[in-house]
């Protein structure tokens, strides 16, 4: 994270959790404004930035979006190095993407990422509210349980929820810096 | 990016870099820097004639790229530098003439030069690093083109270590510096 005089600030942040549970969906909706309906996993890993500006902070977010798949078991604690916070995302309509958020997302991210960093739950695919196996209590439930943040519910189809989320994100890891900043 | 940036770099250059970024960071990884740098067109440049030069500010371009992406990456910068000389220098040259191809085959107003050498230490000068010139980035990937240029030259059971005064990447010359190469066997 740099932090200068002018309250310019770097922040690198992840978006963690199984395959397909619609990682670069949310980034697309948050950073370009676009929904693909077909499925491409992501090779390796994706980064964007994307700036905004949170209580007279200039930020600059570089999101990386860590593909999921178990082949990048070994490489993928490198991309954790400097994370200052992550978005843990299940997919609501497959219940064992939320048993894994305990089990492997956030266990990866406090082993390898920045020992403050923070996280906030994600279920996602919202818009699928009827085949939903994963209920909203559930979800805050487990929030509270892991210390997480916050829990969120979002759709990358529709938006719903989408740049709060990395919004809510990006304060959340400004006030845990918030001595860096001023 | 501000600047100018006058030279030219070998194709070869280019093509070992984005190999290298392949290997670290996989497709989407590579395919990232290049589009932060609006250099996509050029993702396939292992195929064209690798003795031809590519001018030195579109070069820049990716490095920048780079480095604003992999903020606070200093390990990924490392490993991609040790790639970057592994698929650079793939067959076994001396570490002198390493350096000296490094020097011709990016070709501007920087410097990378050997004053010491000894069995044990080798210390190595690197004037205006043109992979480090931003503010804020640590020359991770230059020092791990150096530390496996080095490895490889030598018998399997020897190791380096690498040392320097700390770095202040906030100081505008921090690309400026001397890395110390120590030589040590394994066992």
């Amino acid at each position: 994270m740099i932090c200068v005089k002018t309250k310019k600030v770097v922040l690198k942040v992840a978006l963690l959790g199984d395959s397909a549970v619609g990682k670069t969906s949310l980034i697309n909706r948050y950073t370009e404004e676009i929904f693909k309906e077909s499925y491409q996993p992501t090779l390796g890993v994706n980064i964007v930035m994307k700036k905004l500006k949170i209580n007279d902070v200039d930020v600059q977010l570089a999101i990386w979006d860590i593909a999921g798949q178990d082949k990048y078991e070994l490489t993928r604690k490198l991309f954790f190095e400097g994370c200052a916070g992550a978005l843990l995302i299940y997919d609501l309509t497959r219940h064992s993407t939320f048993d894994r958020i305990k089990t492997k997302w956030l266990e990866d991210f406090r082993k390898f990422a920045r020992s403050d960093g923070v996280y906030i739950v994600i279920g996602n695919k919202v818009d699928l509210k009827n085949s939903n196996t994963v209920s909203s209590e559930k979800g805050e439930s487990l929030a509270n349980e892991i210390k997480a943040s916050d829990f969120i519910e979002t759709s990358a189809k529709s938006g719903a929820n989408v740049e709060s989320s990395f919004i809510r994100l990006t304060s959340q890891v400004l006030e845990n810096f918030s001595d860096n900043v001023n | 990016m501000i600047g100018e940036y006058r030279g030219e770099v070998k194709y070869r250059v280019v093509t070992a870099l984005l190999q290298a970024y392949h290997d670290v960071l996989d497709f989407d990884g590579m395919k990232s820097i290049l589009r932060e740098a609006e250099m996509l067109h050029i993702k396939n440049i292992r195929e064209e004639n690798q003795d031809l030069y590519l001018d030195l500010f579109s070069f820049k371009k990716i490095i920048s790229a780079q480095n604003c992406l992999l903020f606070d990456s200093s390990m990924l910068l490392f490993e991609i530098g040790k790639k970057f000389s592994f698929y650079l220098f793939p067959y076994g040259k001396k570490f002198e003439e390493i350096i000296h191809e490094i020097n011709s085959t990016i070709i501007t107003d920087w410097k990378v030069e050997i004053i010491e050498n000894s069995e044990e230490l080798i210390t190595v000068s690197v004037q205006k690093c043109i992979f480090c010139s931003e503010i804020g980035v640590p020359c991770e990937m230059f020092k791990g083109f150096l530390v496996h240029s080095l490895e490889k030259a030598l018998p399997s059971d020897f190791n380096i270590i690498h040392y320097g005064d700390r770095e202040n990447t906030d100081h505008p010359e921090h690309n400026t510096f001397v890395l110390k190469l120590k030589i040590e066997k394994k066992y």
